[in-house]
């Protein structure tokens, strides 16, 4: 259940306990922690812990803290992880817990990182790779050894320059300490705690597409093709990168990894709340950044489960210029808007099922105040569906469109009552849950359109003009017959 | 809109004796990019990005240079480079000015920041001023809402910005764009 007082102190952060500056003010000015400065904090040693303990093990404790996915689906980490196929030696014998240390072939499985944050309202994972570079390489080292990956691709937004050139930079160091390459996890030389394992990591650029943030159109930007995402089944965990097992993970979730290992699965489940609709629980600390019409917006780490009043008025100051709540996007614009009356809304993986939004997503609100235009962000949110639709789906390619002309046209003022019942028509009918497209993009034009007009009806219903119905009238000579 | 493609088949390509891709970019693609992956059509987003950070945009020419070197066909290279929206296909300003138009820059004034911008320069969105200096572009979300509205100048992200200050940067990367140095 949720818990009365949630404490906006350091003590509390664990993924931002680096970055001790508040995470306003000139993105170039901000402190970038170095190796050094990460290793005197403690850094690296659940890399060097989890060098003693076997994969299984590794899977098994990330398995048990019941991590979701911090970057939409809230899928858990660690059983994501165990959907690998075992690797076969030339004997055909498997590899398992007894080749722990020993050298087997790893070669041609993957782990990708998801680092193409273009949800609009989402920007915590840009706080994360420009200050804190190395708590994701070692989120990254620990998954390659547990999952056994041989390279792992960073695919980082185009627009993210100054974050990559950071990872760059970051991940010269690594490689220079032993983290990665040639004297690979915790240098190969006298200092070796465990194992020597060769893993590669690169930072791979994308170019400016919404959609490369799908885990196969990941998968196929980083191949260089045009980012259209991949049907499934096969599961990228089988049949990914290259056309290989590879692992997607986002980078918050894979900065939580280091904290679990060095502390355990248990010293996780404490942070967070159980599930109130008895699905699975959402257990540890997340990343929540606030933008929008509060005083303070910005990135604060908070429990899982922290009422949406609470972060904005604890964390953000409240609201801009104490004006009235009216609604927030509950975590990027694919997941719905919260109303008004759902200011108490708890963020935590349960919130798609107790508030009628699509889900938690990345968490991360857009705060609109009682003067905002709703069918203003409406149409907003549909233009950018129509603007980053992949094209590859007819219902999503041609609906988004449709529907952007629809809202333009409402909010202009030249729509008609039939108009919005057509509006939610298409949107309704695009999605992987009416089953009519292949990745989730037009779910979330479906749900942003539909949870808005639902939500705020009255707004919509003053903007348009009535439906003229003609009733059917006989006249004249036809009349008579 | 990715999925727009133009017309092409009566379209002449441009060239120059000079090639796009230079010797040093050749060296960088083979022995850092080409050993990163299984295939060499993965190196096509690197290979891209290469001459659009040297050039500007991405010529043609340079396509067909980058598909020769790469070993595949010239048109897998077209096909990835007009699907992602940063690759320009034609030339554009020396400096770029992407305003971001998602929800939160909107509802916290992006729309004066476009008018400060499209006053100042004189120029519509998504066109280019006639010294050629800059271009103006709207973008979807640039990642930066805890500091809308945003703008990307350049490779630069500027937060909260206000109009008065976009008009001080556009003068101060004018007068840099003046001084010799490229933006």
């Amino acid at each position: 259940m949720p818990k009365a007082k949630y404490e906006n102190s350091l003590d509390r952060h664990y993924l931002l306990k680096n970055i001790p500056t508040p995470p306003f003010g000139d993105v170039k000015a901000r402190h970038i922690v170095s190796y050094d400065e990460y290793v005197g904090n403690g850094g690296y040693q659940g890399l060097r812990k989890t060098l003693t303990m076997t994969p299984n093990e590794i899977i098994g404790e990330v398995k048990q803290s019941s991590l979701r996915g911090r970057g939409g689906a809230g899928f858990p980490a660690g059983v994501k992880w165990s959907f690998l196929p075992p690797i076969k030696l030339a004997d055909g014998t498997e590899v398992g817990d007894e080749h722990a240390g020993k050298d087997v072939p790893v070669e041609g499985r993957y782990l990708a990182v998801n680092a193409d944050e273009s949800e609009p309202g989402t920007f915590k994972d840009r706080l994360l790779m420009e200050c804190d570079p190395h708590a994701l390489l070692e989120g990254i080292a620990i998954c390659c050894y547990a999952c056994r990956l041989s390279k792992a691709y960073i695919f980082i937004r185009g627009e993210y320059h100054h974050q990559a050139h950071v990872l760059e930079k970051a991940l010269k160091e690594a490689y220079e300490q032993g983290i990665f390459g040639d004297k690979g996890i915790i240098g190969s030389g006298e200092n070796t705690a465990g194992p020597r394992f060769r893993v590669d990591c690169y930072v791979h650029r994308g170019a400016g597409a919404y959609i490369c943030g799908e885990e196969t159109g990941l998968l196929e930007a980083i191949e260089g093709k045009r980012g259209w995402p991949r049907t499934k089944p096969p599961f990228p965990a089988i049949k990914g990168l290259f056309g290989k097992p590879t692992i997607i993970n986002n980078v918050e979730t894979l900065c939580h990894i280091p904290d679990i290992i060095n502390h355990g699965a248990a010293w996780f489940c404490e942070l967070g709340v159980e599930s109130s609709v008895g699905g699975p629980p959402s257990f540890g600390t997340k990343l929540m950044g606030v933008s929008g019409h509060v005083e303070r917006p910005g990135v604060y780490e908070c429990e899982l489960g922290i009422p949406l009043r609470t972060l904005v008025d604890e964390f953000c100051g409240g609201m801009r210029n104490g004006k009235k709540f009216k609604g927030a996007i509950a975590g990027g614009v694919s997941m719905g808007v919260l109303g008004p009356d759902q200011f108490d809304a708890e963020l935590d993986f349960d919130i798609g099922r107790k508030y009628n939004v699509l889900g938690l997503g990345t968490a991360c609100p857009t705060v609109f105040d009682e003067d905002t235009d709703m069918v203003a962000v409406c149409r907003n949110i549909s233009r950018f569906f129509k603007h980053e639709s992949c094209g590859q789906c007819t219902p999503c390619r041609e609906g988004s469109g449709w529907l952007y002309q629809l809202l333009c046209k409402i909010e202009s003022g030249d729509g008609r009552t039939k108009d919005l019942d057509l509006a939610l028509e298409i949107a309704t009918s695009m999605g992987t849950m009416p089953g009519t497209t292949i990745c989730g993009l037009a779910d979330g034009n479906n749900w942003a359109t539909r949870t808005i007009m639902s939500k705020y009806r009255e707004e919509f219903e003053a903007r348009v003009k009535p439906t003229y119905v003609p009733v059917a009238m006989t006249v004249g000579a036809s009349a008579k017959g | 809109m990715a999925w727009i493609t133009k017309p092409s088949a009566t379209e002449k390509i441009e060239r120059r004796g000079e090639a796009y891709l230079t010797d040093a970019m050749r060296t960088s693609i083979t022995d850092d990019f080409i050993p990163r992956f299984e295939t060499t059509m993965a190196c096509i987003l690197p290979a891209l990005h290469m001459i659009q950070h040297e050039y500007g945009w991405i010529p043609k020419q340079a396509m067909e240079e980058i598909a020769r070197h790469l070993e595949v066909a010239p048109a897998d290279v077209f096909d990835t480079a007009t699907f992602y929206e940063e690759y320009w296909l034609k030339p554009k300003g020396k400096c770029l000015i992407s305003v971001c138009r998602s929800i939160a820059c909107e509802v916290c004034g992006q729309q004066e920041i476009t008018d400060a911008v499209r006053e100042k320069l004189g120029i519509e969105v998504s066109e280019t001023t006639d010294d050629g200096k800059f271009t103006l572009v709207e973008l979807e979300c640039l990642g930066a809402c805890g500091g809308a509205p945003a703008i990307l100048v350049g490779e630069t992200l500027h937060e909260k910005v206000t109009p008065e200050q976009v008009v001080e940067i556009i003068d101060r990367v004018e007068r840099e764009i003046d001084a010799g140095g490229g933006h």
